[in-house]
């Protein structure tokens, strides 16, 4: 459907020069990092650069009912900003500006078109440290905040809803809203910044963040922990709890991933072999402090314990540049895998801790039954699995899809029967729709359903995607 | 065979680093200091030359105190033995004086230990200055034949045989010991410690010698840093958007026609 002329002129008055129709619209805005869950374009992408244009182009997108669809930097892995019913997408990378600081009350005010990269950056200037940390550097923390993003530090900092304190919101109808405070800590009634965060974009667009930061941690040391077996590398990870360390990150990758990942990046990082045993899993770690003593006794007992519980070995990177590349290896595992495998498609399912071998063991094992390679790592620390299953072209796309929803259907069934959640981080989108219904049931789909009416009762708000029909 | 390793400690080479407004020097204050990485490489080398053939790696910096971390990290990583030439009469030495201080280092830890030195290897370069001159100079001190760039190294009868890598492709000498030898990037990276290998090296205990105790005289600069600039910034490049993968091609053969560099 194109766009009215007139409605263009409007969008035009609101954002002068920065509104794109037809052939000015580029690809890329016709689906996120995961184009196998369909692609489609909108009638008309703009750029914004504050609340008030934001605003202003809602309002008249919502009454001339129009679909709007905010999008980020296009990173996310659910087709959450995929303009599938057309109408205009809200692009709000150009709204991108660090706004200030106020380090006495450890607090980053920014647009929430900032990247993650230059936020954390930005931080490390000041002397603090925005924890969050998903392993997509290049995505927008406004689009961080709309699905709840956790990433690799999780399992000490929290994901990025322990970060927010406040934030501006446009309303489908274009009203602005602030949510939340930058106090320390609130009873006033139902939070409905804690609402927003995680919601993709479906009540409303953030277009300000009040974000908490922590004083930089002085020390880091990382582990790899090398160990015979999965199990014996997952079963470690309680027993680090119980040692009382707090590890920043604790990540688990079998030996095939690492095989995969060194022959990308064409260079072995992490050894095959520890006294003569071939190794099978690996456990990676960081740990931070603020007194190097005290992380001498961290990385002490920590070695002990991986050793105690099964490991072969431990390997310490311990200066900026081993620790960059300990960490360059998990980090480049979807990167890997986009290499190696021209067709992929990705769970992110979270169980309980002890039930990640189960977990891994049968996704792995589903291999021959479904036809597609499947490579599994994650955060141990926390339970959130990452399975991709791929092939390469010469299994037709139309082939793959199919494959590919059975191998879905078989996890997430597994992942429920083990108590765990559709999606750790990476959202729903439209991807993940069905199996979020299944997994939430009738009665808490209808209440979600419920609250999106109250938010934007045309529903033209990123229609179809979380709850949407 | 026994190899005498030459480490510098250089700012983290992945932090960009900028002129500091007021004294129009690098800023490297807060940059964390590590292993010259070329440095790494070549205790890497020598770690391996040993394992294969026996002998001893001993390492040496010279610096401040606090460099005796870094040492210790290469203790962790294999090196047999570490020395620091720590003295504030050997602050900013140019590289002339810094290759005649080590030859002293060289010559002292000989008479301790009671037989030479078969190698000594730099890194090609260190990451900071990168003036690829302190390897030459050295073996110029010591009389020994010295090959830059070296990313292979094995014995043969008589002395060593080293892979030289050059621009071109690579360049093999023999040549008799003692030898100093630069080395480059070879096809392995250095390892990474384990906890056993870690915590003996944190117990470990690195001499710390002063220009007196290794017989060092200081040498007078000859060369005179004039000062600094920084790279001027790139340009911003053009972005090419043609939707077909043969008009991109097209449009950018035509620019790069245009600016006559086809």
């Amino acid at each position: 459907m194109a766009l009215h002329a007139d409605i263009i002129a409007q969008l035009e008055q609101a954002v002068p020069g920065r509104v794109y129709v037809g052939e000015a619209i580029k690809a890329d805005y016709a689906h996120d990092e995961m184009p196998i869950y369909g692609e489609a374009m909108p009638d008309a992408v703009v750029e914004v650069t504050n609340t008030q244009e934001t605003a202003a182009v809602c309002k008249i997108c919502y009454d001339n009912d129009l679909p709007i669809i905010p999008r980020g930097a296009g990173t996310g892995l659910c087709s959450g900003c995929v303009a599938f019913g057309g109408g205009v997408i809200v692009d709000t990378t150009k709204m991108n500006q660090i706004l200030g600081y106020d380090l006495e009350n450890f607090t980053v005010r920014v647009q929430s078109g900032v990247l993650l990269n230059d936020l954390a950056n930005d931080c490390m200037e000041k002397g603090v440290m925005y924890p969050p940390d998903p392993g997509e550097k290049f995505a927008t923390v406004g689009g961080n905040v709309s699905t709840n993003a956790g990433g690799m530090r999780a399992v000490k900092y929290g994901t990025t809803r322990d970060y927010v304190k406040a934030m501006t919101v446009v309303l489908p109808n274009g009203e602005i809203v602030r949510f939340g405070a930058e106090a320390s800590k609130t009873s006033s009634g139902y939070s409905l910044m804690h609402l927003m965060i995680g919601s993709e974009g479906t009540l409303g667009i953030i277009t300000e963040l009040s974000l908490k930061v922590i004083p930089q941690p002085k020390q880091n040391v990382s582990l790899l922990g090398l160990f015979p077996d999965l199990n014996s590398a997952i079963s470690c990870v309680p027993q680090v709890k119980m040692a009382g360390l707090d590890p920043q990150a604790l990540e688990f990758m079998p030996r095939g991933n690492v095989e995969m990942i060194h022959e990308f990046l064409g260079k072995t990082v992490y050894p095959y072999k520890a006294d003569g045993e071939e190794v099978e899993a690996y456990l990676l770690s960081t740990f931070d402090c603020q007194k190097e003593e005290e992380l001498d006794e961290i990385m002490e007992k920590a070695a002990e314990t991986f050793l105690e519980n099964g490991a072969l070995d431990v390997i310490v990177y311990d200066t900026p540049d081993a620790i960059r590349n300990a960490w360059m290896v998990r980090s480049s595992t979807l990167e890997a895998i986009l290499a190696k495998y021209e067709q992929s498609d990705e769970c992110d399912v979270v169980v309980p801790i002890p039930q990640i071998p189960e977990f891994i063991n049968y996704v792995t094992g589903l291999e021959d039954e479904v036809g597609l390679a499947v490579l599994a790592s994650g955060h141990a620390g926390d339970g959130n699995c990452h399975v991709n299953v791929c092939a390469h072209l010469d299994l037709p796309q139309e082939e793959f899809v199919q494959r590919a929803q059975r191998f879905m259907d078989l996890a997430y069934d597994k992942a429920a029967e083990l108590g765990g959640m559709v999606s750790g981080e990476h959202g729903i989108g439209s991807a993940k729709l069905s199996y979020l219904e299944k997994s939430m049931g009738q009665v808490t789909m209808d209440l979600m359903r419920g609250v999106k009416r109250a938010f934007d009762p045309k529903g033209l708000l990123n229609p179809g995607k979380v709850c949407g029909k | 065979m026994n190899i005498f390793v030459c480490v510098k400690q250089v700012p983290d080479d992945y932090v960009e680093v900028h002129l500091n407004p007021t004294t129009g020097t690098p800023d490297v204050e807060g940059i964390d200091q590590v292993n010259n990485a070329f440095d790494t490489y070549a205790v890497e080398m020598a770690v391996r030359a040993v394992e294969a053939h026996g002998g001893s790696v001993t390492v040496a910096a010279i610096g401040p105190e606090k460099c005796q971390n870094g040492l210790k990290n290469l203790i962790a990583v294999g090196a047999n033995k570490a020395v620091l030439l720590s003295d504030p009469a050997l602050l900013d030495l140019d590289e002339a004086a810094t290759a005649s201080a080590l030859a002293s280092l060289i010559a002292k830890c000989e008479a301790d230990q009671g037989e030479s030195f078969d190698l000594i290897f730099c890194g090609k370069e260190s990451t900071d200055e990168i003036s690829a001159q302190v390897g030459a100079m050295l073996s110029e001190t010591l009389k020994a034949p010295f090959v830059s760039s070296v990313v292979e190294v094995e014995p043969v009868e008589g002395g060593v045989k080293a892979k030289q890598e050059t621009e071109s492709g690579y360049a093999v000498y023999e040549m008799a010991l003692p030898a100093v030898l630069t080395v480059a990037k070879p096809a392995y990276d250095p390892r990474y410690p384990t906890i056993k290998s870690k915590m003996a090296a944190r117990k470990a205990t690195i001499p710390m010698l002063t220009a007196a105790d290794a017989g060092a005289v200081k040498q007078d600069n000859r060369v005179t840093c004039l000062g600094y600039s920084e790279p001027a910034k790139r340009q911003a490049g053009v972005r090419i958007q043609e939707k077909e993968a043969a008009d991109a091609v097209a449009k950018a053969v035509a620019m790069m026609a245009e600016a006559k560099a086809i």
